[in-house]
């Protein structure tokens, strides 16, 4: 982040810098066409004076007249160059300057030697530090109207002339070197700075690297001119010096830490609030999960986390009720299981010992204990069977048995009679349902009842249904038991369990629907009770 | 937002992959092909190899990337460097020198090899002469009477004990073919001349061939051993110094340039190899740097004695350099004031 930040603003920085540079260079350029232009011309004018190559071959001219052909092509050039006119021969003639710097130059080397062709041919210096010769030195063939060489001109650019040249044209807090063709030293402001520099740059052209870097806090521009043989060096100091980006980069660094301080805290917090109520939720189930309901979740948040956790709460509760009841129903489940267990042992005991009584009660010829004994015995195995649903026929045969036992123990007082069609005798019903309401009709009809007459009746009714009643002459129904006996509960049915047995039996089997139908017996005498039930037959199975 | 941020960063790094694109790297145009290019090892003065540098680089168009040091330091280098080598040309040392690391150097026939004095050629073309080095005696005339001084033998005598400049010839091409030189015009007994010598100098000699020049000028010694050119430069700056031409006579051991072996210009070494030769070097080099052609149609500069009126020992190139080791040994000991080696 502290790299693209300073680096785009570098990048900006240095676009405009490089801009500056590109346009500081361009002027420069303009600057030597310009004196390039105005040096060839020079030489054109020379040539095509007849008396100055006449003058350079030997002829006998005025020296004035030469001069002053020199002086007037040379008009306004000459605080640039210094212009130098050379006999063949390579002696200086005519100089515009006091004082010839070489009265001799070798036509077989450097700038004579290059000279040739219809342009300046320009010479770099060999010693870039030293001010008294010249930076820059260009020279023209002269030729006389046979085209042979009449002399040379001979243009030296000194350090102070490229001064005055150049100054102002690259900016002031740059600076400017220029490299021959081969990148050599030719000419800086600062001749110091050439000369420390110029190898440097050098290599590096030749390793084909970046300029920037030759020196520390320095960017480089370059471009050539062709003309000259010259390349043009600009040196810009660095916009993003060392401080500078120094100081860029602990702002930077600084503001990225606040920030990412900032940040922490911000997701800490954010975190506290939504990370501890789901933490606080996922430890509290996982508490139900090892069936701890004893936990509690904070939910005074009004946001949807409070939501969740109130519902959260409200199933605890609700579980805890659910837990408690499954408890309850478990244990009253047990001690029923306990009491079956313990029940289950008499049936087998007193049905054994029944048969051993029927056995004694023979060999003793006591026959109504031995009859006794016989229809317990039955009685009992009939209870104790393990089928829910007996053919009627069967629970009419179990029903005689009791009344048997009855008719010993009461002396016969009443009689009994039972109406069963043959297509009925095969309907299921459910086992001892007759028993308790007959006891029902003997035990309490016909108490102190003399002639007493119990009648069980099983009739098909209309709509497919069997309905059996059980009717006594007796005392008759107490006033408020008559009618459905529905929704009585089992204490209002204290001596009378045997009626609330079967009405129970019923409508656990078939629905409320069914159950019994208690009413008063014809003419006001004795009772009728009554059960409806499905019609169901006996599954033949062959 | 996440979005937002990321488009930002995108943004930057794009910019930033501009940014590099554009940077200031220099335009290829401006980088010279491998076709262009020179490195010249030299062991020469800049005075000397500058001009010449230029004038190629100017006719040519090479680029000549100078790599500058002492003789026997830079064919060191090439001897190091010869598993892939980095000089296409060591422009300068006595032959002698270039001799001894004739294994690291290809032969080349320049050019002109015909316009060259016989007698400065190598035989197997090994080297290329540039340019011919008489040694040369000279001496402080404020300090010593012209006729005190005309010979090699004249240095054993006892005025001039301990007032002789002399540099180590374990460093100084030049200094090295003086001492033998020396034992070539005294005769006799070689070991005999080294350490009559040795006890001449007291043990003393001075760190480089430059050093001769100052202290003889300077009045610290009274005569010295060193090349021509050197005296006639330091006399045309305007030293009070005059040159002896010994008359038990001297050595005219060239200096020169070889073409290294796998050189990765060798197109261009040739190219540099044939200009050193050429007429118009060889007339700078005399004109200008007070050194003797070794071409036969060039004739030394100014007032120079004419070759053949120097007198000569004869001198065996490769016997100097085959020996150079156990010459410097003996030296050694005779300088440090032992009777044998």
């Amino acid at each position: 982040m502290r790299k693209i930040l300073s680096g785009s603003f570098r990048m900006r920085l240095a676009d405009s810098a490089a801009g500056q540079a590109e346009s500081n260079l361009s002027s420069v350029c303009h600057t030597l066409d310009n004196l390039y232009e105005g040096l060839l011309r020079a030489a054109e004018a020379l040539e095509e004076d007849p008396l100055v190559s006449d003058a350079l071959l030997g002829g006998q001219e005025e020296n004035t007249r030469v001069y002053s052909s020199l002086f007037s092509v040379t008009e306004g050039l000459r605080e640039y160059a210094r212009f130098d006119l050379y006999d063949p021969a390579g002696t200086c003639r005519y100089s515009t300057q006091s004082g010839s710097a070489q009265p001799e130059l070798p036509t077989d080397w450097g700038v004579l030697q290059k000279a040739g062709g219809e342009r300046l041919r320009f010479v770099a210096c060999e010693d870039v530090a030293d001010a008294a010769e010249p930076q820059l030195q260009g020279a023209a063939v002269l030729t006389d109207g046979d085209g042979e060489t009449a002399g040379f001109l001979v243009v030296s650019l000194y350090q102070s002339n490229l001064r005055r040249l150049l100054e102002g044209t690259y900016g002031s807090q740059n600076d400017l070197l220029l490299f021959s063709r081969f990148w050599r030293p030719v000419y800086c402001a600062q001749s110091a700075l050439a000369e420390s520099l110029g190898p440097e740059l050098r290599r590096r052209v030749l390793a084909g690297e970046s300029l920037d870097g030759a020196a520390e806090g320095f960017l480089y521009s370059v471009t050539y001119h062709p003309d000259m043989e010259l390349y043009l060096v600009l040196q810009r100091p660095q916009v993003m010096n060392r401080e500078t980006t120094g100081l860029l980069y602990t702002v930077s660094a600084g503001s990225a830490l606040f920030c990412v301080g900032i940040s922490v805290l911000m997701s800490l917090t954010l975190s506290r609030q939504m990370f501890q109520p789901i933490q606080r939720l996922r430890s509290a189930i996982g508490e139900v999960e090892r069936n701890n309901l004893d936990v509690t979740v904070p939910d005074q948040r009004d946001d949807e986390l409070g939501e969740l956790a109130r519902r959260f709460n409200g199933m605890l509760v609700a579980l805890k009720h659910n837990q408690q009841e499954l408890v309850e129903n478990q244990r009253e489940l047990n001690q029923a299981q306990i009491r079956m267990l313990q029940a289950q042992l008499n049936p087998h005991f007193l049905c054994n010992t029944l048969d051993t009584m029927k056995w004694i009660s023979k060999i003793n010829e006591v026959p109504q204990v031995a009859l006794m004994s016989t229809n317990l015995a039955d009685i009992l195995r009939f209870c104790i069977s393990p089928e829910e649903f007996v053919p009627l026929r069967r629970e009419v045969a179990i029903l005689e048995r009791y009344i048997e036992i009855q008719r010993i123990r009461l002396s016969g007082a009443f009689s009994f009679a039972a109406d069963i069609p043959l297509e009925l005798e095969d309907c299921l019903v459910p086992k001892m349902i007759l028993q308790p309401l007959v006891e029902n009709a003997i035990l309490h009809g016909l108490e102190g009842v003399e002639n007493g007459v119990v009648r069980v009746t099983a009739r098909r009714t209309a709509d497919g249904l069997l309905r059996i009643t059980v009717e006594d002459n007796g005392k008759g129904l107490p006033a408020d038991m008559t009618g459905a006996y529905a929704h009585r509960n089992r204490e209002l049915s204290r001596g009378h369990l045997g009626l609330y047995n079967v009405d129970t039996i019923l409508r656990k089997y078939y629905g409320a629907d069914c159950g019994l139908e208690l009413a008063p017996g014809p003419g006001g005498r004795g009772a009728v009770i009554t059960a409806t039930l499905p019609l169901r037959e006996e599954e033949r199975t062959c | 937002m996440k979005r937002r941020l990321a488009g930002a960063v995108l943004a930057a790094a794009l910019l930033l992959a501009g940014c590099s694109v554009g940077s200031n790297a220099l335009p290829p145009e401006y980088v010279p092909g491998e076709e262009e290019r020179l490195v010249v090892y030299t062991s020469h003065k800049e005075e000397v190899w500058w001009p010449i540098v230029k004038e190629f680089e100017e006719r040519t168009g090479i680029w000549v990337d100078v790599v500058t040091g002492g003789s026997i330091e830079l064919l060191q280098r090439i001897e190091r460097e010869s598993e892939s080598p980095q000089a296409d040309v060591m422009f300068g040392g006595g032959v002698e020198s270039l001799e001894a690391y004739g294994p690291y150097f290809s032969p080349y026939v320049c050019a002109e090899r015909d316009s060259i004095q016989e007698q400065f050629c190598s035989p197997e073309a090994l080297w290329t002469p540039f340019s011919a080095l008489p040694v040369v005696l000279v001496y402080n005339p404020k300090l010593v009477e012209p006729s005190w001084l005309t010979a090699w033998s004249d240095l054993l005598d006892q005025r001039f004990r301990g007032e002789i400049a002399f540099s180590d010839p374990e460093i100084s091409g030049s200094s090295y073919t003086g001492l033998v030189t020396l034992t070539y015009a005294l005769g006799g007994e070689r070991d005999a001349a080294l350490q009559a010598f040795a006890a001449n100098l007291e043990g003393r000699q001075l760190e480089s061939s430059g050093d001769v020049l100052t202290a003889v000028a300077g009045g610290s010694d009274w005569v010295g051993v060193t090349l021509e050119e050197t005296v006639l430069k330091q006399i045309a700056a305007g030293q009070d110094l005059a040159m002896v031409y010994p008359a038990d006579g001297t050595s005219l051991v060239p200096d020169g340039s070889a073409l290294v072996k796998g050189a990765p210009h060798g197109d261009n070494a040739e190219r540099f190899l044939d200009f050193t030769v050429s007429l118009d070097v060889q007339q700078m080099l005399a004109q200008q740097l007070y050194r003797r052609s070794v071409r036969e149609d060039v004739a030394p500069g100014g007032e120079l004695r004419p070759l053949e009126e120097i007198p000569l020992v004869d001198y065996d190139v490769s016997w100097a350099s085959e020996n150079r080791d156990s010459i410097l040994m003996s030296w050694a000991f005779y300088l440090g004031g032992e009777e044998t080696p």
